[in-house]
């Protein structure tokens, strides 16, 4: 895939939060990630998107230190022991596969955030509102909190991740598809929260998503993913990209979702 | 029923045995892996076999052994081949069962009443090493599982997620699965291979009921463990049957109990469903 549309990155400054350089994963013998190249500054709200199959899951095991590389580096502040940067790391899975016999509370889940060495199972209720009252109020999560987490709608599971990922207070926050299986209105509302939270923190955030409508509004960057980082630059130059069509198939139209951009 | 030697150890091997096997089910339910347990009980008949075959009077160590044994098999093929997770369980059932029976048939005569009491259960058959063995590995599980409970519920709920709180995901998979095979293992004795699996499972399950969250439902699933093992116990003496049978029955009774009870107070707070449709 030729590079039709790489702008002028602003200066990722002398450490860069992510920097990614010649990545390379093979699944038997297939090449999921070719050669990937990336650097993601600090305190930025990045997107990095692509069609099903592009290795937008792959390249996030990466940096989460799940999947290693063939070949190739991850750095996430400046350090490639990964495992030594996980503690700056908020991550937002999907959804969590509970089986709904496990009754996870969403008080207990939190609490498992609070702190390692201390074990939810003897907390108080008073010690864990005491712990979570902050976030809980950012965030919006109290009137969930004795709720079990397998009864939570869509939207409101984000906002438990998100409340989670908070209590350690990250210096990235990595989402993953973040709005799937959210309706509309809770996409919305959900993205709010993200620009609040970065407003208020400050931290570097990335937002994988094969949703291209989303990065109009919320991402300053985007990474366009398909094998290789095949087109990056601000939102309205990565959409009118002809590599990003045909990474995508001719249909794509992102204005018909989104008609102001910020 | 309290005078005799035999009642008391087996009561206090059910006191060890059953919470534990009804706390580590709080876990094993909730991480889909009923059918393990119920494999690595399977596995045991081969471990019993392979003990009488040679002339072994402690079959403890063979049934553990196997246990174990089956246990890597079923992670490494995992880890190793493309099958379904039940897929690589059916297989290693079958496996084991067949070994088991055929190591059997080698055997000359004289061991079927050891078989049908590692099969079904037998109070008789515990003896004062089995209470303590019980005891040591009740302190040790049960204290680990307490210690490690932040860990175990957040790997439960999110392997990946673990991983990035810090949390060594394989090497604590690895222990849960030990002290999953050995809990199982010892408790065969009392249990049965065939109802082992049915204090693993039902003790969360009934708990789940009548809980509203994590906390409450491995605090009941202990006191139904407890309540189900002593009373399966106290029936097995009373109706001189395999104690493995009465345990799972009195289990299963609370069970219901709990449903009942659910369903009564689902009714009478209807608009506020414990879970949606």
């Amino acid at each position: 895939m030729t590079c039709e549309c790489h702008s002028h990155n602003p200066d990722p400054g002398p450490v860069p939060a992510i920097e990614v350089s010649g990545l390379k994963v093979s699944f038997g013998g297939q090449p999921v990630l070719k050669g990937v190249n990336m650097k993601v500054p600090k305190g930025s709200v990045v997107a990095l998107i692509g069609p099903n199959g592009s290795g937008k899951t792959t390249l996030l095991r990466c940096l989460l230190g799940l999947q290693e590389p063939a070949q190739g580096q991850v750095k996430i502040f400046g350090e490639s022991n990964l495992q030594r940067v996980m503690p700056r790391i908020g991550y937002v899975p999907q959804k969590l596969a509970l089986e709904r016999s496990f009754i996870l509370s969403v008080r207990e889940f939190l609490s498992l955030r609070l702190s390692q060495s201390r074990n939810w199972f003897w907390h108080s209720r008073k010690w864990s509102d005491d712990a979570l009252r902050s976030t809980m109020a950012e965030i919006g999560v109290e009137p969930l909190l004795d709720r079990p987490i397998a009864a939570l709608s869509g939207g409101q599971l984000q906002r438990v991740l998100i409340a989670f990922s908070l209590l350690k207070a990250p210096d990235l926050l990595l989402l993953d598809e973040p709005t799937a299986g959210v309706d509309s209105p809770g996409e919305d509302t959900f993205y709010d929260l993200i620009t609040k939270v970065h407003k208020h923190h400050g931290m570097t955030v990335v937002l994988v998503s094969h949703d291209l409508s989303m990065v109009y509004r919320h991402a300053s960057w985007v990474y366009a993913l398909n094998g290789t980082i095949c087109c990056e630059g601000s939102p309205e130059e990565v959409m009118n990209a002809e590599s990003l069509k045909q990474a995508y198939g001719i249909h794509v139209s992102p204005y018909q979702h989104h008609h102001h951009v910020h | 029923m309290f005078t005799e030697a035999f009642m008391i150890r087996a009561f206090l091997a059910a006191l060890f045995l059953c919470p534990l096997c009804a706390l580590l089910g709080v876990f094993v339910t909730a991480r889909r892996m009923s059918f393990f347990s119920e494999t690595i009980a399977h596995g045991a008949l081969t471990g019993v076999a392979i003990g009488i075959w040679m002339g072994m009077t402690e079959l403890t160590i063979p049934v553990i052994g196997f246990g174990l044994l089956v246990a890597m098999a079923i992670i490494w093929l995992k880890e190793n081949t493309e099958l379904m997770t039940d897929t690589i369980m059916a297989l290693l059932l079958a496996g084991s069962i067949s070994l088991g029976i055929f190591i059997l048939s080698l055997v000359k005569g004289g061991y079927l009443g050891q078989v049908h009491s590692y099969l079904f259960g037998d109070i008789l058959a515990v003896e004062d090493r089995d209470v303590v063995v019980s005891g040591i590995l009740f302190a040790v599980v049960a204290v680990s599982v307490f210690m490690n409970l932040n860990v175990l519920t957040l790997i439960s709920a999110h392997e990946d997620l673990a991983h990035v709180c810090g949390v060594n995901v394989r090497r604590v998979n690895y222990l849960f699965v030990l002290a999953l095979t050995v809990t199982v293992a010892v408790s065969i004795q009392l249990l049965g291979i065939m109802l082992v699996t049915s204090l693993v499972v039902i003790p969360p399950a009934a708990a789940r009921n009548v809980s509203c969250n994590l906390r409450q439902q491995i605090v009941y699933s202990l006191l139904i463990g407890v309540i189900g093992g002593l009373g399966g116990i106290a029936l097995s003496y009373h109706f001189n049957a395999p104690c493995g049978a009465t345990i799972a029955m009195s289990c299963i009774s609370l069970f219901l109990l709990t449903l009942v009870i659910r369903l009564f107070t689902r009714k009478r707070n209807a608009n506020q469903p414990l879970l949606p449709s």
